[in-house]
């Protein structure tokens, strides 16, 4: 810096963006052993830990039809008991290495994921390992997180977001398995220490997973390490079911989940769209950041900065593996829910009609690609980046070419992306609140269908009839 | 002051220590008492940038409850030269992220961007800092705005604002450490655009705030800039602070808050905790995590796997964010066929033991790695995953604005690797007692009847 420059003090203009820095990429190493397990590995020497994800391609989609949420169970108790360890002594040993651990199950996968001291990093693979071969399912552990699974869909049934999203999945996916976010309570109650175990004995296993391993090691080593841990792992690939196809929309439908005495409205508007191995996905990427994916969007400049009808508008273009969907959520006062959706469908379909003014189309590209160089920038970030090419299957080059993929897209692309993908006119509408006071502002915008808050249809009334 | 900040701001090697941490930090002030923090790291070429203003909920005025926050919030409607979103348009066209929180005694303004946006950010954040322009429109929609981020978060939340919000008005007496924090909505009407250019003008001066950079920079450039950016501000006033000192307390208290939508009861156990930085504020660090460290701490093992009592047992203290009276805080989610009162008497046979048999090296050493572990985890993250270093800046704001002393970041640690089991038990034994403590039941509306039969048997079928 010159000292002449610090004698110009504060202009009235931003100063421009210095030349842009390269993104050095982590050292990456990717080798597939004899059993199937594909490893991926990347050096992140930022803080002396390690973060270690196993994931299986297997999620709650596999046994919706009959068991809904197995998968789910299934992961809750493999971190409850081993061969080798009972309960105390996994979170013990966790916390002699610093470490900390989660078992999930999402729609498409399962995984136990845990990250702690790298001084620690044998250990904490050995237990990763220990709980994806040897997990032994105490009886009296499953039935308290049996219990503990009431509690919680007790709770869920009483968030307006998560009704909303639920509803929203329902509506979207017909009797594919992804409509189904939740068991009930009974198939709760019905759930068999059995199944969890054949679920695990099938999904569990190396011929069908992905271990990430990212943060402060030398990768030659680790992979000597891994090889030792699960060399000798064997079980074969699972075959997973087909799936039926979601369902065509015809036409807006309104779907109003009733939550009475509420003094907000969830309002949530979706409809079926692309997943990341879709050609269209950097454009459906940009479109949706344009619209409603960022705090400078439109969306939210309308609803939020304008209007202040709510706090925190959003859109979002949501993959799953076999289908993706695009949605768009605000919670909001109760008198404005009209008022509201006719906005979200106002920015829909400017997205749908006007090509995007090329300074917006410049912010938001840059956007994007500023914001993926912060997301891999944290063992955690990098972790998650690595964890979406991998269990998608996606190229190989993605994260590498994925700026420069997004730099070249233009006006027209978005138009087409918004054109293909915001699907105004089918779209679903979810409301979840107070009946009286918002269906007649959700009326206006198609036929109507109402729940009660666990799901099932609450037969159609004159709306003047009121119940006590 | 320094005429070129860069070189003489004070470097700082720290010792060999406990935790072996050594993050490089430089920092200097500037002529209008601007703190600046620096600490460079090239792992990846992004930023992360907050100026920390030392004004927070606790320190609103009376009667005015909400308004340290609602006033976060007008931050972000205009400044002299970048008109309402254009604050925004800038940093997300930047390719960064941003936002703001309100907290305790801080309110801090902060955004991660590529690092070649580092000059842009600093002339954004200066801009505010020298002059808010909004009018009254802004402030109603911001009202609006706020209004339903209180309804999203608390009203038609279950459990919203437990026990975050509850537990204060229960555990303190000084209204500055007591009141609602997010704001009667009645006082948020009440607000003017005269008290928001008040209240910037006592507390958004360049002498109560610090600013900091963390990443991809070089130290004196970044120096450089903050000088040709903030120094020219002018000064406030010195700051005023309200008194947030607690009366003594004598007896245990205890409060009671309806809960509308959640089917089961909670309970909020807070102890109050010694000084900042005092020899049992580290030990008390300790006990927290002995107490709460996830499922191998006590108050989870006995209450959700061994008792069955509880579906949720958790807690935590705000060590280093707080600069005044704050509590080591217990969240209970307890099953409708306990009562409340058992499950609290279950806790104290948890609390109890450990003052009386105190915690056995073999207890203690696994803690104290867990508590290193996090450490570490919390200063490369903090803020979700695109935050870089998120954390890093956050401690280092605490430490500057409320001990003077940034580089504490690299020897915070050795204070609660040091704390031996006896003091430890020392301090549970003086703190954890009834006349330091609130307890807080949050009860349903409906509360299901126990007696529903996937239930009784534990769900057998």
């Amino acid at each position: 810096m010159t000292s002449s420059a610090a004698s110009v003090s504060h202009r009235s203009s931003a100063p421009p963006l210095a030349p842009e820095r390269p993104v050095a990429w982590p050292k990456r190493t990717r080798r597939v052993l004899a059993n199937g397990l594909e490893v991926v590995l990347a050096e992140a020497r930022t803080f002396p830990r390690i973060s270690a994800n196993l994931y299986f391609r297997s999620g709650n989609a596999v046994t919706a039809h009959r068991t809904p949420g197995l998968a789910d169970m299934t992961a809750t108790v493999v971190r409850t008991g081993t061969t080798w360890r009972p309960s105390r002594q996994i979170e013990e040993d966790l916390r002699r290495m610093g470490a900390g651990l989660g078992t999930h199950a999402g729609a498409d996968s399962s995984s136990i994921a845990a990250s702690g001291l790298a001084e620690a990093s044998t250990g904490i693979l050995e237990l990763i390992a220990d709980l994806a071969r040897n997990a032994s399912f105490p009886e009296e552990e499953f039935e308290r997180e049996r219990r503990q699974r009431f509690e919680e869909l007790r709770i869920e049934r009483t968030t307006p977001g998560f009704l909303a999203g639920e509803r929203l999945r329902r509506v979207l996916f017909g009797r594919h398995p992804y409509a189904i976010v939740a068991p009930t309570e009974d198939q709760v109650a019905a759930y068999t220490r059995n199944e969890l175990v054949e679920f695990y004995r099938h999904h569990y296993v190396p011929g069908d997973s992905l271990l990430i391993v990212v943060g402060d090691f030398a990768a030659d080593a680790m992979l000597d390490k891994i090889e030792k841990i699960f060399g000798d792992w064997k079980a074969p690939q699972p075959e997973l079911p087909m799936s039926p196809e979601p369902p065509k929309q015809a036409g807006r439908r309104v779907h109003l989940v009733q939550m009475p005495g509420n003094v907000q409205t969830q309002v949530v508007v979706g409809n079926l769209a692309i997943t990341r191995r879709d050609p269209d996905w950097y454009r459906l990427l940009l479109a949706n950041s344009i619209y409603g994916g960022a705090f400078h969007s439109r969306l939210v400049m309308n609803i939020r900065e304008q209007k202040g009808y709510t706090y925190s508008p959003r859109s979002g273009a949501n993959p799953l593996r076999q289908h993706g969907y695009f949605s768009v959520s605000a919670a909001v006062r109760n008198e404005v829910v009209a008022a509201t959706l006719t906005e979200i469908f106002y920015e829909m379909d400017r997205m749908r009609s006007i090509p995007v003014p090329a300074e917006e189309l410049d912010s938001a590209r840059n956007y994007l690609t500023g914001v993926f160089s912060l997301g891999v920038a944290t063992q955690e970030g990098l972790l998650g980046q690595l964890s979406t090419v991998y269990l998608d299957q996606l190229p190989e080059g993605y994260l590498e070419s994925y700026r420069e993929r997004i730099r070249a897209l233009s006006a027209e692309d978005v138009l087409e992306a918004a054109r293909r993908h915001f699907d105004s006119a089918n779209a679903q509408i979810v409301v979840v609140g107070d009946r009286e006071q918002i269906i007649d502002q959700a009326a206006l915008f198609g036929p109507v269908t109402e729940y009660d808050a666990s799901g099932n249809i609450v037969p159609a009334r004159p709306l003047d009839v009121m119940q006590a | 002051m320094n005429s070129s900040p860069g070189k003489s701001a004070s470097t700082h090697t720290s010792p060999k220590s406990a935790s072996h941490l050594h993050i490089p930090v430089e920092h200097t002030t500037l002529a209008n008492g601007l703190r600046v923090v620096v600490s460079p790291d090239h792992s990846a070429p992004v930023v992360t940038v907050g100026v920390y203003y030392q004004i927070g909920f606790r320190l609103e005025p009376r009667g005015r409850s909400g308004f340290a926050h609602l006033f976060e919030h007008m931050m972000f409607q205009g400044s002299e030269n970048a008109g309402k979103m254009e604050h925004i348009r800038l940093i997300n066209s930047s390719g960064g992220l941003l936002n703001g929180t309100t907290n305790y005694d801080i309110t801090n303004y902060f955004e991660s961007v590529p690092s070649n946006a580092l000059e842009r950010i600093l002339w954004l954040e200066a801009d505010r800092m020298r002059a808010l322009k909004v009018d009254d429109e802004n402030l109603r929609n911001q009202r609006d705005v706020v209004k339903e981020e209180v309804r999203v978060n608390v009203m038609n939340q279950p459990y919203g604002g437990f026990p975050w919000l509850d537990l204060p008005p229960v555990a303190f007496r000084n209204w500055p450490n007591a009141h609602n924090f997010y704001g009667d909505f009645a006082d948020l009407d009440a607000a003017t655009l005269a008290d928001v250019q008040q209240f910037f003008h006592t507390y958004y001066a360049p002498n109560n705030a610090v600013l900091l950079m963390v990443g991809d920079l070089d130290p004196s450039e970044a120096f450089s800039f903050a000088k040709r950016y903030f120094e020219d501000i002018p000064p406030g006033a010195p700051t005023p602070r309200a008194d947030i000192t607690e009366p003594p307390q004598t007896e245990e208290r205890h409060g009671k808050v309806e809960e509308r939508l959640g089917p089961l009861p909670a309970i909020a156990i807070g102890y109050t905790l010694p000084p900042r930085e005092s020899e049992d504020w580290f030990a008390m660090g300790i006990v927290d995590r002995i107490l709460h460290g996830g499922r191998a701490g006590r108050v989870h093992r006995k209450l959700v796997l061994e008792e069955q009592i509880a579906v949720e047992a958790s807690g935590g203290a705000d060590l280093i964010e707080t600069n005044g009276p704050t509590q080591m805080v217990t969240q209970i989610v307890h099953k409708p066929e306990f009562t409340s009162e058992g499950t609290v008497a279950i806790f104290d046979e948890i609390i109890e033991e450990l003052q009386q048999q105190g915690v056995a090296p073999e207890e203690l050493e696994p803690v104290k790695v867990k508590f290193r572990s996090d450490f570490y985890s919390m200063l490369e993250t903090g803020m979700g995953s695109h935050m870089p270093r998120f954390g890093l800046m956050h401690y280092l704001a605490c430490f500057t604005l409320f001990d003077g002393d940034p580089h504490r970041i690299n020897t915070i640690l050795d204070g609660f690797l040091a704390v031996t089991p006896e003091r430890a038990q020392a301090a549970a034994r003086k703190y954890l007692v009834p006349q330091n403590r609130a307890v807080l039941i949050r009860r349903p509306v409906n509360l299901p009847t126990p007696a529903n039969p996937h239930v009784g048997n534990g769900g057998a079928r």
